[in-house]
């Protein structure tokens, strides 16, 4: 993979952050908001493999840490690296995702990296099952419309250029 | 250096990104074990360093935006003084009418009721209006009626909080004027509701420009209110009198406040009304 590419994909991971922080907020209904950054992984564990997809994974992840508590440093890291890795294995060993199925794989991602980050964290299970159905469910299917439409418009773009 | 960068992603790309997954997992794990003094270090250096630029451009749009804020805040505070502005100036100019008025009532000894034009008559001719103070204030009827212009006229009817007053132009109302200068006694009236004629001997010696004044003489005016000005002499059907336009002092389609001196009639003219 080339430098420019490196280059390219850091401030595509720049924009995603501004893009969390401010059109998150402004799409977010009743506090709920789709999640740009877990979108970018998945995408970039799909396009570039594994090891770019945990690499990405881990510094989308320890951004998050540090302006997370300090007692949850390294929860969002370990989520996010592992997303980034098992959505690269996936693309690289066993499919060649189509549309429906990287939505699909969007939203798997978006709940096992939840529930990865809510094990690590160590939250009660009250507490974690009161989230899950207010918080990761909702902005998975939100995430999962976004991502849709991302990856939908990504493909047209690599169908123009194929012909 | 772009060679050991290579090196690394070569390395952390081998065995289908397994290395890389395993020392970011490792890496990650460490953070979570680490002392919680470590922990803040770890993300204060983060901070200052790796995110400094970031946090830079996010404080700038943060100050922008606060900027944008505080902007919005300082149109409507802006928008709330220029109001104020204008209350205050309408406040300064109603306080000069009220010196005016002290200065007014020094030349008479009757008590001044001041009240706000709240209506007037519906007709095209203005020939009467409505003021918000009635008997209960001390109005009563056959009070005069003025501005700080000049007279305006009469209460005509009075009722507990409103009464009517009988402008100059209403053709029912006459009174006896007296030119300043020559002393000269006449009558005022209305004729078509709309313009003042004042009816003078022929020999008085009045002139365009002369200033015509309550005579007194009425029993219901007060010498001495400036009534208007001479504007147009000409002959009357009687050889004996003039004839002339008086413009008065005060436009009645103006007035936004007048005020009543409680000035009884003279008893001869309250014998005379209550006949």
């Amino acid at each position: 993979m080339s430098n420019l590419k490196w280059l390219k994909v850091l401030i595509l991971f720049i924009i995603v952050f501004a893009l969390q922080m401010t059109v998150a907020d402004w799409l977010s209904f009743f506090d709920v908001g789709p999640d740009f950054v877990i979108i970018f992984i998945v995408a970039i564990a799909i396009k570039m493999g594994p090891a770019a997809g945990c690499f990405w994974g881990f510094v989308a992840g320890f951004t998050q840490d540090v302006y997370a508590p300090v007692e949850w440093l390294g929860a969002h890291s370990i989520s996010m690296t592992v997303l980034g890795f098992a959505v690269g294995q996936l693309e690289e060993r066993f499919l060649t995702l189509n549309l429906p199925a990287k939505v699909g794989v969007l939203g798997l991602g978006f709940f096992v990296c939840d529930m990865i980050y809510f094990l690590v964290t160590g939250l009660g299970k009250d507490v974690v099952t009161n989230l899950f159905l207010t918080k990761t469910l909702p902005e998975c299917l939100y995430t999962m419309l976004i991502g849709g439409i991302f990856f939908y418009l990504d493909l047209g773009k690599k169908k123009k250029k194929h012909a | 250096m772009f060679r050991a960068f290579r090196f690394i992603v070569d390395l952390f790309s081998q065995r289908h990104g397994i290395v890389a997954f395993v020392f970011f997992l490792v890496l990650g794990l460490l953070m979570r074990q680490a002392p919680v003094p470590i922990r803040e270090s770890i993300v204060t250096t983060a901070i200052s360093t790796l995110y400094f630029p970031a946090q830079r451009i996010v404080s700038a749009v943060g100050h922008y935006k606060s900027i944008a804020l505080e902007n919005e805040q300082l149109k409507e505070e802006n928008a709330r003084l220029r109001q104020e502005t204008y209350h205050a100036r309408e406040g300064l100019q109603e306080l000069a009418r009220l010196h005016t008025l002290v200065r007014f009532d020094d030349k008479w000894d009757y008590p001044i009721v001041t009240s706000r034009v709240v209506g007037h008559n519906p007709g095209r001719f203005l020939t009467t209006m409505v003021i918000n103070r009635g008997t209960e204030h001390g109005v009563h009827e056959n009070m005069p009626v003025f501005s700080m212009n000049g007279l305006v006229g009469k209460v005509s009817k009075a009722t507990l909080n409103h009464s009517r007053v009988q402008l100059l132009v209403d053709p029912n109302l006459k009174l006896s004027v007296m030119d300043r200068k020559t002393r000269v006694v006449g009558f005022l009236e209305s004729m078509d509701g709309v313009r003042l004629t004042a009816m003078v001997p022929t020999h008085a010696g009045i002139r365009a420009g002369d200033t015509l004044i309550t005579s007194g003489l009425g029993g219901i005016f007060p010498k001495g209110i400036p009534v208007g000005t001479v504007k147009d002499i000409r002959k009357s059907d009687l050889d004996v009198m003039r004839q002339m336009d008086v413009e008065p002092f005060q436009d009645f389609t103006t007035l936004e406040e007048v005020f009543v001196m409680e000035k009884e009639p003279d008893w001869i003219v309250k014998e005379l009304l209550d006949e």
